[in-house]
């Protein structure tokens, strides 16, 4: 049994705020879609695009900032190649999203074999870059707190900004409005002269730069180099943050971050060894989100049910 | 009428075609580009295939798997429910019936009897997990989609912790379950071949669900729920029955196949991570626009270019993950509706016009006719 000390539970605080920043972006880049009215699916393949793009073209430059342009700029690549499919060819969205996770999944090995002979990972072969890590100035002091907060990666201190960009975004600005008003009702938006197909495009950019920025904290931060289907099912698990949240920005980023939680609890148990069923762990967030779902729609209906009893009075 | 559904038809078959030529072609150019003696390469992928028995049957092989999970597809869309369970009832229900099987092979049960009763676990255990979906979106209205992803992962950690503690073979070095009891395999037929038995379960799968599909009042209720919602309810046809039966058969097709692929490709249980057999079989369905019947013919065609890209693996040095690409890019093309639909209105447009056209001619030779009745009337009258 290890010692919990004060040192013991700053290092699992710090470990649970790195394990939710890709949460966090992924789910981010999910609440982004939800509000424009679509089910992004594919935040998956999105962010394993992104992860080894950061790699390559950092490895490739020798420069970390061009290398992290260059993940965003695939994952807004990715965002807009799935618009395309479902904009423009009018594809439906969960074959194209299941199309573009297939794609990316086999695609990532595939270029990974091409540029370096490696199958499963291009730690060997690529120089590897990191995003810094930020210590802060006056809070690195306080005893418990400090060793949580800081110390930190640069991007992880982004995904927190991104909560309140992205807020700010949705909640303040005319276009967030618009893309509000588009995923409410597509045909009022339209009618009042909004254009539904570019904000759709817009919504799926925005979200792919979100998981651009989730796809190279995976490659360029929690560790430095890319793996064969490294995100593995953290697309997903943000997705369910979304879902548990319905689509509140805050809300799932607390959500992703409780999953950060479990996945940190789940590594620490594994990591002492003995005989505890840490899949039961793993299914936290999937459980959570069925939960979650069967509660609120169960609200909803009685809601629903309330009011056409009251009409009928 | 029936015109514009004869073109619809035709469209369809030829952009499903194309959407195939196209990805094949890209798979080629890609091999082209990347190998060191591409004729080789290629013609390894094209032939390869194709060019022994044992290749042979193991298209065969991997045909079955996508033809269940395919079928399982084809009842999710028929009601329009995107109910994606079927990926994880597969591995689940591998599990399961490793499981039964191990237990009921030290009571000594013939095989006649065995195999039947895994094959109905197998099903059973497709039934009740589709359920949960299928209830929760009938019920609550909560998003199928979101679900039975959920449910999908769920499922692969379930699988990984029976297979850990409940039947984990010690003496093994790999992560993989006691070994299956040989009156539970399936025998492999067919001599060189070694075709597994599971094909003649695939047969009867198929032919059940053509008819359910074609000759069933059920299968006629089913498709009228999915395609026109309102005139079902109008028409009386109980609708969360229809929507909940169809994803629960698909769901026991789901596991049935996932029972045949263990009890005929493999001695144990080891499958630490989904196997995609579900997403496959989505793309078979999609391929063969919801028709039963077509599934087959789909899974043997996917088949066979798997087959290809694993010939090409081992022969050379090209990974086999760029299949994933061209079959990425099969789905988008054929899923497509604007891929190729400017064609296909145009047909529907110049069709239309023709009909028009002669309609027009009817018309006016009516008029004509009509005239010079009255004109020939009027010169009665006046004579």
């Amino acid at each position: 049994m290890p010692m919990y000390t004060l040192d013991w539970f700053a290092n699992f605080g710090f470990s649970v705020l790195r394990l939710s920043t890709p949460l966090i972006f992924a789910a981010l880049a999910a609440v982004i879609s939800r509000k424009a009215g679509m089910l992004n699916m594919a935040l998956e393949g999105m962010m394993l695009a992104s992860a080894l793009a950061g790699v390559i073209i950092s490895g490739l430059t020798g420069s970390i900032w061009i290398g992290l342009i260059g993940a965003v700029i695939v994952g807004v690549l990715a965002g807009a190649i799935i618009g395309f499919s479902n904009l423009t060819g009018k594809t439906d969205l969960y074959l194209t999203c299941i199309a573009f996770n297939l794609a990316a999944t086999g695609g990532t090995v595939f270029v990974m074999y091409l540029l370096t002979g490696e199958k499963s990972t291009t730690s060997a072969a690529i120089k590897a870059f990191t995003v810094p890590s930020i210590t802060i100035p006056l809070i690195d002091k306080i005893p418990l707190i400090g060793k949580m907060v800081s110390g930190h990666n640069l991007l992880t201190y982004l995904a927190f900004l991104s909560v309140y960009i992205v807020w700010f975004f949705l909640y303040k600005t005319r276009l967030g409005l618009r893309l509000r008003a588009v995923g409410e009702n597509p045909k009022a938006a339209g009618s009042v002269g909004i254009n539904v197909t570019r904000i759709g495009y817009i919504s799926f950019l925005i979200s792919g730069i979100l998981c651009g920025l989730g796809g190279a904290f995976m490659s360029m931060g929690w560790v430095s180099f890319f793996m064969k289907n490294m995100t593995n099912g953290r697309g997903y698990i943000g997705l369910s943050a979304m879902n548990i949240a319905a689509g509140n920005p805050v809300g799932s980023a607390l959500a992703a971050i409780f999953f950060g939680f479990s996945d940190a609890f789940a590594t620490m148990i594994k990591g002492r060894g003995g005989n505890f069923p840490t899949e039961f762990i793993e299914m936290i967030p999937y459980i959570a989100t069925i939960a979650a779902l069967v509660v609120m729609n169960m609200i909803r209906m009685n809601q629903k049910r309330k009011i056409e009893k009251g009409l009928k009075q | 009428m029936n015109k514009t559904r004869r073109i619809e038809t035709t469209v369809e078959l030829v952009r499903i075609l194309v959407a195939i030529g196209i990805a094949y072609l890209i798979a080629l150019i890609i091999l082209y580009a990347i190998s060191d003696d591409p004729i080789f390469i290629i013609r390894q992928f094209v032939l390869g295939p194709l060019s022994s028995q044992r290749r042979i049957g193991s298209i065969i092989n991997l045909a079955i798997p996508f033809t269940f999970t395919g079928l399982c597809f084809c009842f999710m869309y028929a009601v329009n429910k995107f109910n994606l369970s079927g990926e994880g009832i597969f591995m689940f229900s591998g599990c399961i019936v490793t499981l039964t099987s191990i237990y009921l092979g030290k009571s000594g049960l013939p095989p006649v009897i065995m195999i039947p009763t895994l094959l109905i676990m197998g099903a059973l255990t497709g039934f009740v997990i589709s359920l949960i979906p299928a209830y929760l979106d009938a019920k609550l209205n909560a998003n199928i989609v979101v679900v039975s992803l959920m449910l999908n992962s769920i499922l692969v950690f379930l699988s990984i912790w029976i297979l850990k503690y409940g039947m984990r073979d010690p003496s093994i070095g790999s992560l993989g379950s006691l070994p299956i009891p040989e009156t539970a395999r399936f025998a492999s037929i067919f001599g060189k071949f070694k075709i597994q038995a599971g094909i003649f379960i695939a047969i009867i799968a198929v032919i059940v669900v053509a008819i359910i599909f074609y000759k069933m009042v059920f299968g006629y209720k089913m498709r009228v729920v999915g395609s026109n919602p309102s005139f079902a309810k109008a028409s009386g046809i109980n609708m969360l029955g229809t929507i909940i039966l169809a994803q629960l058969i698909g769901g026991s097709l789901a596991g049935i196949g996932g029972a045949c692929e263990i009890l005929g490709n493999y001695d144990r249980f080891k499958w630490s991570a989904s196997t995609q057999h579900g997403f496959d079989g989505l793309m078979v369905a999609v391929l063969a626009r919801r028709n039963p019947i077509l599934v087959p013919i789909t899974s043997l065609l996917l088949a066979y270019i798997r087959i290809g890209a694993d010939v090409v693996n081992s022969k050379g040095d090209i990974p086999i993950e760029f299949i994933t690409v061209i079959q990425g890019i099969v789905i988008l093309l054929v899923a497509a509706e604007e891929f190729m639909g400017g064609f296909k209105k145009r047909l529907i447009y110049k069709a239309a016009k023709d009909d028009l056209k002669s309609d027009k001619e009817i018309v006016v030779q009516e008029i004509l006719a009509d005239d010079e009745s009255k004109t020939e009337a009027r010169k009665e009258s006046m004579e």
